[in-house]
């Protein structure tokens, strides 16, 4: 197991929004998170990234105990996250955008004051690679804000590629996408399996179902099954928790 | 981007036959002040109201051992810069903690406890009558009585001031800092630990305030109250952001549209500062992103 | 006491409007001012005292109406000049109008002289002085709490967006609470003028105590700003008794070390 959560437990005064949740990761396969709106997943997310410490419960990465590890560190740890609310630098060039990201789990950051940006070879190569992985290698040297929302949806996807992290963290990537948008960021992430490993929130089915190994199902902050897309699809909690919300 | 150094060492050269060799002085010291400010507030995003605070300190303290120590120009200098950039530090300290309106409130606070320390210690800093007798001592032989002499040193020193923010800013560093500037949530979450490196960028910026206020101090030979006041940490704020806080050169600019605009003003009028805050009002309401920006859009329609 | 008058007249405009006010030191120099010129001209002090606050109001009302309204989008630097700026012109049109020395003014007949407490002999201005502020402060309190439109004001600090979606027109919101800001500034200015005499200086030292009660009340905490105004106050006489130099300094230094282990305040919420 690469990732786990034991009994991981998040309330916000008399709200628990994450309940006893159990995860567990295996390395190179691409774990699902899904659940109605509400459900606690990207608190759970905002948990295992270091946004806020746990109100109990340990998580485990790579056999050791991170819980409580603060946000700037845990990228250096080899965890990158993308968000569901795209969450960019503005006024950067796409390059810039994911330069930055890159340079911060770089090998080394000596120099950090007085050598120019442009001479760290290796940091500007794991930045070019992430852009053309998420195809918008063409357009490094345009400002964030000036792409289109789809676009930067995939510069969020980018950035946290230049981390060069062992576990990927995405939620919704797909989320205010229109359909050949999707289909784009499926091939995408599809592309990505096997060379991380993957923890997906998304709220589409057809996704879930086409590249998980594995689903996880939350609802109001608890676990209430786990299995593979075969299993998940048969589930009889599952199909009462959806009932009104994303059919399978 | 040939063409601003040029532009930029004409001026130095140039600068001490149109106005006197002491104002063009004071032009460069307060580019040098305008610099270290921007990297907070231009490139940091972080609107420090108070940074006379360690143009002051630097001053009062470099001015004392001068006077009263004797000693030489590189150490009055180099403890000027060691003492900005300590304040700064335990200003920064206090303050990164914070955000937004609380920061800039914090700052400003912070800056009146200097401004009334310095106030009440009379014995040392002289009070509201400030400091006097600041001596400007020769350094490698060169003697700094002569204007045009300290001209030349201070100017020299502004370009050296000028070349290091360049490469602070064209490091890894000033990209870092303009990421927490432009979404410091995701620069966490990148990896970067935002208060360390805000605090950073204090104590660089405090550096650069701290060989502004130690020129400044030898240049008149006396440190005055106002040098540690809110007043004057607002007035490199406005400098800079009518230069523009967008550009390295901003400030540069800005310190010359300020000290123009003071000194003719204060000539004419014992009551300029009112004209001071008409301009402040009149560049807030119509002339925002500063001369760099008009510039840029004026020379877009020429030059397109 | 008057420092909690300052505090939540800084407050409710940083908190309502989220611009840093740094004219609130000058409106507190105008009310004494407004204060004094009024009081001589008419010759009645309580009359000058209803007028000179309302007068001071009505500039804030200007100023929030040709200027800081533009500004909202506008960030927090340019805000900042701007009500920078506007100290400057209105301390040095003091400076015009009054000449650059201070002056005193003497209190009504009634308020002069001591008042004998039992213990002590206090004078009879100072205890006028708390009791006004004090009951102004509770006024100002009660209406905040009690009344609608205070309601809609609290619900301003805390959420603008709801407030506008509700209906009510934000902006006049925003105009009615700086004119209030202003007012309290104001009172409070002409309040001090017999006791303090009045300089054209005495806005900037305001300005910064202001500063820290709010900095140590948590912005737009009303409540807060009351209480660390009175623990200010309280703190600067007893340090004044023993060395009056350091008054100052300390409350400076008092924040500081408050603020070094309580980054929120003694009462901010975060």
């Amino acid at each position: 197991m690469l990732l786990e959560t034991k009994e991981i437990t998040k309330s916000f005064g008399a709200l628990t929004a994450v309940n006893g949740v159990c995860l567990a990761v295996e390395a190179g396969t691409l774990h699902s998170i899904i659940g109605p709106n509400g459900a606690g997943k990207t608190t759970l997310f905002n948990l295992l990234t270091g946004t806020f410490p746990p109100t109990s419960g340990r998580i485990i990465f790579d056999q050791r105990d991170i819980t409580g590890t603060p946000a700037n560190r845990i990228a250096h740890l080899g965890l990158a996250r993308s968000y569901q609310r795209t969450t960019v630098f503005p006024a950067f060039s796409l390059f810039d955008n994911v330069w930055v990201a890159a340079f911060a789990t770089g090998p080394s950051w000596k120099g950090l004051l007085w050598k120019s940006a442009n001479t760290y070879a290796e940091v500007a190569g794991r930045a070019r690679q992430a852009l053309a992985d998420v195809g918008l290698i063409d357009k490094s040297h345009q400002l964030a804000r000036e792409i289109s929302h789809g676009e930067q949806r995939q510069l969020e996807l980018a950035i946290a590629l230049a981390a060069a992290p062992r576990v990927l963290l995405l939620d919704e990537p797909a989320a205010g996408l229109s359909p050949e948008e999707t289909r784009r960021m499926v091939a995408l992430v599809r592309s990505l399996k096997g060379r991380y490993t993957i923890v997906l929130i998304e709220h589409k089915m057809d996704i879930i179902m086409s590249v998980s190994d594995r689903i996880s199902v939350m609802h109001f902050g608890s676990l209430i099954a786990e299995g593979t897309p075969g299993e998940i699809q048969k589930n009889p909690d599952v199909r009462r928790a959806y009932l009104g919300g994303v059919a399978a | 981007m040939k063409q601003p150094i040029v532009l930029l060492l004409a001026a130095v050269v140039l600068l001490p036959f149109v106005v006197r060799p002491a104002i063009a002085s004071e032009i460069w010291i307060f580019a040098i002040f305008g610099l270290g400010l921007n990297l907070l507030l231009g490139y940091t995003g972080l609107l420090s109201f108070g940074q006379s605070t360690f143009f002051g300190s630097a001053a009062y303290v470099a001015g004392w051992l001068l006077k009263h120590y004797g000693i030489n120009t590189l150490l009055a200098l180099g403890i000027g810069i060691g003492v900005g950039a300590a304040s700064a530090a335990v200003v920064g300290y206090l303050c990164v903690q914070r955000s937004g309106l609380y920061f800039i409130m914090l700052t400003f606070a912070l800056n009146q406890l200097f401004y009334f320390t310095a106030y009440q210690w009379t014995s040392v800093t002289g009070g509201e009558d400030g400091m006097p007798g600041v001596p400007r001592p020769a350094m490698l032989g060169i003697d700094f009585k002569d204007p045009l002499i300290y001209y030349a040193f201070v100017s020299a020193l502004f370009l050296i001031t000028l070349f290091l923010m360049k490469r602070i800013v064209e490091s890894p560093l000033g990209k870092i800092l303009q990421a927490i500037r432009e979404n410091e949530v995701r620069a966490e979450a990148v990896g970067y630990n935002a208060p360390r490196f805000k605090l950073l960028a204090f104590v660089i910026g405090g550096a650069f305030s701290g060989l502004a206020g130690v020129l400044y101090a030898m240049l008149f030979g006396i440190v005055p109250l106002e040098a540690i006041s809110f007043v004057f940490s607002g007035n490199v704020v406005f400098a800079t952001l009518i230069g523009g806080s967008g550009s390295l050169y901003g400030p540069v600019i800005g310190s010359f549209v300020f000290i123009w605009l003071s000194e003719s003003m204060s000539t004419v009028w014992a009551r300029w500062p009112l004209l001071l805050g008409v301009a402040f009002v009149i560049v807030v309401l119509f002339l925002r992103g500063g001369v760099v920006e008009a510039w840029h859009k004026v020379s877009l329609r020429f030059f397109k | 006491m008057l420092y909690a008058l300052m505090g939540l007249g800084l407050s409710l405009i940083t908190g309502i409007l989220n611009i840093p006010n740094f004219a609130h030191g000058a409106l507190f120099a105008v009310g004494a001012y407004l204060l004094a010129t009024v009081a001589v001209a008419i010759g009645n002090f309580w009359i000058a005292l209803v007028v000179a606050p309302i007068g001071v109001a009505l500039l804030g009302l200007a100023i929030e109406y040709a200027g800081i309204r533009r500004l909202y989008a506008a960030g927090h630097d340019y805000q900042l000049l701007f009500t920078f700026g506007l100290a400057l012109i209105l301390s040095e049109a003091i400076i015009l109008i009054w000449g650059p020395i201070g002056y005193s003014h003497l209190p009504p007949d009634i308020l002069r002289g001591g008042m004998d407490l039992g213990f002590t002999m206090y004078p009879k201005y100072r205890l006028f002085l708390m009791v006004a502020a004090g009951l102004l402060v509770v006024a100002t309190w009660l209406f905040l709490e009690k009344t609608r439109y205070g309601a809609i004001m609290r619900a301003g600090i805390e959420n603008k967006e709801m407030v506008s979606l509700l209906g009510i027109d934000i902006h006049k919101l925003f105009t009615v609470a700086f004119a209030l800001g202003a007012y309290l500034a104001g009172i409070a200015g002409a309040l001090t003028a017999p006791i303090r005499g009045l300089n054209p200086g005495m806005g900037v030292d305001m300005l910064g105590i202001a500063f820290v009660v709010v900095a140590l009340g948590g912005l737009g905490n009303l409540l807060g700003a009351i209480a660390a105004g009175l623990i200010i106050g309280v703190a600067q006489a007893l340090v004044a008794a023993y060395w009056t130099e350091a008054s100052t300094v300390v409350i400076y230094a008092v924040m500081a070390a408050i603020l070094l282990v309580r980054p929120q305040g003694l009462f901010g919420i975060r």
